[in-house]
């Protein structure tokens, strides 16, 4: 039999879901055993009840995992009914998630500096990375963007998990560099010294990165985001072309290698 | 709950919808697969099918729209990913059905003899007729009584196993008496119901074209209402496919004249649901006072 997705159905209660930036929520949950098995990256999909209307889970990515206190902390987005909808769930509400789905982060083995660009709500998948590469002793840097300050997340956790850089721009200026962050991170890459580039934010901002990493000659994985029906390989729906075919973000992403993504 | 659909021998009624179900082994780390009467798994055509570029999925009120494009690596391609597992399922009791897909009426034919030489182990197979026909300009080639006709006629050539056909949700009584005519052993009613949804803001489609396939509980009352009118045209048994959430949706089809029922979108939003739902069937059954299902088929009251 070919290998079915890591993805299992947990039952979950909620610690705390509170505000953190504009239109930005870190929801914590308990789910012990999801907390032991996510890896950097993953995924999970999630059933937020009081729509009868509305009957499909919603995908969303990690910020934290702590196996010790069997939690799993996710920052999410309100952009539709659904995550409003999660929004005004309360400590102690209880549903279900499935998880941890798909390919997380894959840094090479023989990484001796990594970048980290993250860009609005792609930015919280890359904290639970700084923080493997930070127990591996791999130096990194980070350059985080937003739309304005008041959307930035991330900064003062990646901060606290060692970059040794980090950066911020914002498309106002209200933070940090006005414009973009993908001239943040083509700059660093010119300067030179990574092997590994990780992104995830809005497409048109990875394929930038993609393309600086490139450049640069350093490998680099994309964190893809799809609309995704089941989460576990059955629908076809979630498929990025790539240059080995259509390929479901959900068993063969959400990360890829960025060199091979034909349509972002 | 034993049932036989069209020469499928199904331990219990419920079966699942090709394309929401996988190939089965998806569904293993949630369920025991082979608790279910039959499977139906997603169609394959002779060759690759790439599908439709991104997004291939919307959400909508009830249900879900899809233009996934028959996405399929092809029958060779699928008997070698999946052909062992099936073969296993077979012999655990549950019956799978192969649904085929094809452009042209060559084309089926070609799939179906490719289906019928790689995978010995199939119990029937599915004929999809609601795939586009590049001859007749993108039309579904079972959009009439003559194209399913023409379809079904060139396919019953090719094996003597139980050919089932999907129907598209179009005439469902008169192209079914075409298929019944044609030698069809059974009838899936329906596949999803084209839409349109638009993103007002951008102005674009939500989907990568123009229109998709609406499934979900919004087309449940349409099936049930599609599967009577079938089920009084035809003697051949009826597969009751479209929203079935619960046992007691299955239920209805049942009533309406269906032999069995696929699950097909509550299987993405809860894994575990066709499983769930045949207990909930038996449960149902159970209080009806009946001993036997078959009892139970086209027996509303009108």
């Amino acid at each position: 039999m070919p290998q079915p997705s890591s993805a299992r159905l947990h039952e979950f209660r909620i610690v705390s879901n509170d505000k953190i930036a504009q239109d930005i929520f870190s929801l914590v949950i308990e789910a012990p055993q999801l907390a032991k098995t996510i890896k950097p990256g993953q995924f999970m999909n999630f059933e937020v009840p009081g729509n009868a209307m509305s009957l499909l889970r919603i995908p969303l990515s990690f910020a934290r995992a702590d196996a010790d206190a069997g939690t799993v902390e996710i920052w999410y987005a309100v952009v539709g009914d659904g995550t409003e909808r999660l929004s005004r769930m309360k400590p102690g509400d209880t549903s279900t998630v499935l998880g941890p789905g798909g390919k997380g982060w894959g840094v090479p083995a023989e990484c001796s500096r990594a970048l980290l660009v993250g860009g609005g709500i792609g930015v919280p998948p890359l904290v639970p990375l700084a923080a493997e590469l930070a127990r591996a002793g791999i130096p990194f840097d980070v350059c985080l963007g937003a739309k304005t300050a008041s959307e930035l997340v991330g900064e003062s956790e990646l901060d606290a998990l060692g970059a040794q850089t980090l950066s911020v721009a914002t498309d106002d200026g209200t933070e940090g560099h006005c414009g973009f962050v993908t001239d943040l991170a083509a700059e660093l890459l010119q300067q030179g010294g990574y092997d590994y580039v990780a992104t995830c934010g809005p497409g048109v901002m990875m394929q930038k990165v993609a393309e600086a990493a490139l450049a640069a000659g350093a490998y680099c994985e994309a964190s893809l985001e799809r609309m995704m029906s089941c989460g576990f390989g059955a629908c076809s729906t979630c498929n990025v072309e790539t240059t080995e075919g259509m390929k479901g973000a959900c068993m063969c992403g959400p990360v890829f290698d960025a060199s091979k993504v034909v349509v972002w | 709950m034993a049932v036989d659909f069209g020469g499928i021998k199904m331990k219990n009624p419920i079966n699942t919808a090709a394309g929401t179900f996988g190939q089965g082994w998806q569904f293993e780390p949630f369920i025991d697969v082979s608790e279910l009467g039959a499977i139906t798994t997603k169609g394959c055509a002779a060759e690759p099918w790439p599908g439709n570029p991104a997004p291939r999925m919307c959400e909508i009120p009830g249900g879900m729209m899809n233009s996934v494009g028959l996405q399929n690596p092809g029958v060779r391609g699928f008997a070698e990913e999946s052909g062992e597992y099936l073969a296993d399922l077979t012999a655990k009791g549950t019956q799978v059905i192969c649904q085929v897909a094809g452009h042209s009426t060559e084309e089926y034919v070609r799939a179906l003899e490719l289906f019928c030489e790689l995978c010995p182990w199939a119990a029937g197979f599915e004929i999809n007729v609601s795939c586009p026909n590049i001859a007749a300009g993108g039309a579904a080639c079972g959009s009439t009584p003559e194209g399913a006709a023409e379809v079904m006629r060139a396919c019953r050539k090719v094996t003597d196993k139980p050919l089932v056909v999907k129907m598209a949700p179009v005439r469902v009584a008169e192209i079914a008496r075409a298929l019944e005519a044609e030698g069809a052993d059974g009838l899936s009613v329906i596949n999803s119901i084209s839409g349109m949804a638009i993103d007002v803001h951008t102005r674009r489609s939500r989907l990568s074209k123009p229109t998709g396939g609406m499934s979900g509980p919004l087309c449940h009352h349409i099936a049930v209402r599609m599967v009577w009118e079938v089920a009084n045209a035809v003697k051949i048994p009826v597969n009751g496919v479209g929203g079935v959430m619960t046992g007691e949706d299955a239920a209805e089809f049942i009533l309406a004249g269906a032999t069995c029922v696929s699950v097909g979108m509550a299987n993405f939003a809860d894994p575990t649901a066709s499983v769930r739902i045949l207990h909930e069937l038996e449960a149902w059954a159970e209080s009806q006072g009946v001993s036997d299902i078959n009892e139970l088929r086209g027996a509303v009251i009108c």
